[in-house]
């Protein structure tokens, strides 16, 4: 037996872990019968189906060749999600004005092509426009300028 | 037929007032806008622009959505031809001779012929969802529970053949988006499911939220990982104008990738993304010349972008008439209904015959706007094109962030979203396709309703679903298109239609 798809087999594994979590997430609700189906079944019975179609390719992956795993870089993913959740943070405490910039300086740091002040201006820029767009033309309910206790925009 | 032309005549007369009509022209314009940057597909674009339409009456939010989702689709085109990014899957035929052609000097002519083409095909796909529209909501109206539930696992059989990569995989992907879509409270006891007892999860995962962090961030993510190689094609636009040889030479590609498009965009399973890659192998074949393609044949721009155009919007027809979006975008679609009140299936034309025929009116208006704007607009287009990366995705993110916000108002959609940009992200890494999940995500919550209600109308018994004709009939395609795309024939050939060379 010799691993001829890596990526399958990863892709099949990750697909059985799926169906194992969701069975013990359904756990405790109630299967019902087939004239009145309950809570559980339909999770249950998808979450089977899911775990079986990741063991045919867990299999498949010792049959047929296939590529390798890509090499997963870590700055990326990770400065875009940490500009979303600065974003969630600040947004109601802070107002867009903070926010909006935040975002766009915090994600430049995924790409080693940024520069620096052209990104605070930018982003600066960008937010003025939203904010003109969203909060004045739009009349969206959306906070500009928040200081706890002195001031909401 | 004179049933037809009155409803016409309905649709035009809402959609000729100058509030629709400026609706339709903001939503193309914007559509276009946002659509023009690189790797941002339709489906990002809507969900970044959807908050735009909160304000407004729901006849001209749906005209202006509609707008919005054709401005997309052709700004994607503009983004093929003249960097080579395709915005989304089906954007990736126009590359192959559309970028060509633009190397060539003939950047202008690819786009106009784009935009020709797309009109052309607009204006027939109109005419098909006016005409098949009564006929298929009165078929409609005599679906039970079992016939809907049938007809939803044939959607997704086709869904699973039409996909790209290992069908294995796509159906895994499918049942983890129905696996999804039972995440939350469920309708009849109340009881809370897969929710891990954390209290946001209980109305469900929202589907702006999923689809924009499956696709539209882990999209923004993968581009991370290539270092900037656009070549914006600037220097040369060249004439607009296709000349007489251009045209006679585009004719008959354009009919053929209109029929096509058309065809495939009824299909429910997501026909629409087919169109193009069919297209372009018809037209390959029918070349006296096949070697042309690939080096900047006009009519491997004309025949997939009309096809491109007359699917994307017969894809409509499946969720007007059936309430099934046939695909991510039509499932935005009825995201977009909802919040304005409108619950997409049969019921539209009758209850609200005013916003049915409308719409589709405006469908047409839509496709002539394009067409007036985005031609003289070519240069201020490309112009946006030159931004760097660098610049472009903090702004993507910005605007995504506010958007996301603004549909409930809710700061923790947002870190949602970048929990399912990873997911998405992993998901290119393994070899999947997000389409199915986000199909199966959609139609999950629907099937298991309608599952319910088939069962415990039978009194659990499950041969109803055989027993009852049409219902029968239905599964039997899709056992029939299963089974097909396993034959070793018609394998090679679907793996055929999807290889872009």
């Amino acid at each position: 037996m010799r691993v001829r798809n890596p990526q399958d087999l990863l892709a099949g594994l990750v697909l059985v872990g799926v169906a194992l979590v969701a069975l013990w997430a359904a756990g405790s609700l109630s299967q019902g019968r087939l004239g009145a189906v309950g809570p559980g079944m339909m999770p249950r019975a998808t979450a089977v189906l899911v775990g079986a179609v990741g063991a045919l390719v867990v299999l498949s992956a010792f049959v047929a060749p296939g590529p390798r795993l890509e090499r997963w870089s870590v700055r990326g993913p990770f400065f875009v999600c940490l500009a979303l959740v600065a974003f969630a943070v600040t947004i109601r405490w802070m107002g867009l004005l903070v926010a909006g910039p935040l975002v766009a300086v915090i994600s430049s740091a995924a790409s080693p092509e940024t520069r620096i002040k052209e990104i605070l201006v930018f982003g600066i820029a960008v937010t003025a426009f939203s904010i003109a767009l969203f909060k004045y033309l739009l009349n969206l309910p959306i906070p500009v300028l928040v200081i706890p206790g002195v001031i909401v925009l | 037929m004179e049933g037809l032309v009155g409803n016409l005549t309905l649709g035009f007369a809402t959609a000729l007032s100058w509030q629709n009509l400026g609706l339709a022209f903001i939503g193309c314009l914007v559509g276009t806008l946002v659509g023009v940057l690189p790797g941002v597909g339709p489906i990002a674009t809507i969900t970044m622009l959807l908050p735009i339409t909160f304000g407004i009456d729901p006849v001209g939010a749906l005209i202006m959505l509609a707008g919005i989702y054709y401005g997309a689709q052709y700004g994607g085109s503009t983004t093929a031809i003249l960097v080579n990014i395709p915005g989304e899957a089906t954007a990736v035929v126009t590359t192959l001779d559309g970028h060509q052609m633009a190397r060539q000097g003939r950047a202008g002519v690819a786009l106009g012929i784009a935009a020709l083409g797309s009109f052309f095909a607009g204006c027939v796909a109109t005419l098909v969802i006016a005409g098949l529209a009564q006929p298929l909501t009165r078929l409609a109206l005599l679906f039970g529970p079992a016939e809907y539930f049938s007809l939803m696992v044939m959607g997704l059989a086709f869904a699973v053949v039409l996909a790209r990569g290992p069908i294995l995989k796509a159906i895994g992907m499918i049942l983890v988006g129905v696996l999804l879509s039972t995440v939350g409270t469920d309708l009849d006891t109340g009881e809370e499911r897969l929710t891990f007892g954390y209290g946001p999860l209980a109305d469900g995962i929202d589907f702006a939220v999923l689809a924009m962090g499956i696709f539209g961030f882990a999209e923004v993510i993968r581009n991370l990982d290539y270092q900037e190689t656009r070549s914006v094609v600037v220097r040369a636009i060249g004439r607009i104008l296709p000349s007489l040889a251009d045209l006679a030479r585009s004719a008959a590609p354009i009919l053929r990738g209109t029929l096509v498009g058309a065809t495939l965009g009824i299909l429910p399973g997501n026909g629409a993304v087919l169109g193009p890659f069919a297209s372009y192998t018809l037209e390959k074949r029918l070349a006296r010349d096949p070697s042309r393609f690939g080096r900047g044949a006009i009519e491997g721009v004309a025949g997939p972008e009309s096809a491109n155009n007359a699917g994307a919007q017969t894809s409509f027809i499946p969720l007007l008439t059936l309430g099934i979006p046939p695909n991510a975008v039509m499932a935005l679609m009825v995201g977009a209904m909802t919040i304005h009140g409108i619950v997409p299936g049969p019921m539209v034309m009758t209850k609200n015959p005013t916003l049915f025929w409308g719409m589709i009116a405006s469908m047409w208006i839509g496709n002539l706007m394009l067409l007036v704007i985005n031609l003289p607009l070519i240069g201020l287009w490309v112009k946006f094109l030159t931004v760097p990366y660098r610049l472009m995705y903090p702004a993507i993110l910005v605007f995504s962030c506010i958007g996301i916000y603004s549909v409930r108002n809710a700061p923790e959609d947002v870190i949602f979203t970048a929990v399912f940009a990873i997911v998405g992200y992993a998901l290119i890494k393994l070899g999947f396709e997000a389409a199915p999940l986000l199909l199966g995500y959609v139609l999950g919550r629907l099937m298991e309703e309608n599952l319910r209600r088939a069962l415990s109308i039978a009194r659990g018994d499950l041969m109803t679903f055989v027993a009852r004709p049409v219902s029968a009939g239905l599964l039997a395609v899709a056992v029939i298109v299963l089974v097909a795309a396993v034959v070793p024939a018609v394998r090679k050939g679907r793996e055929e239609a999807f290889k872009e060379e």
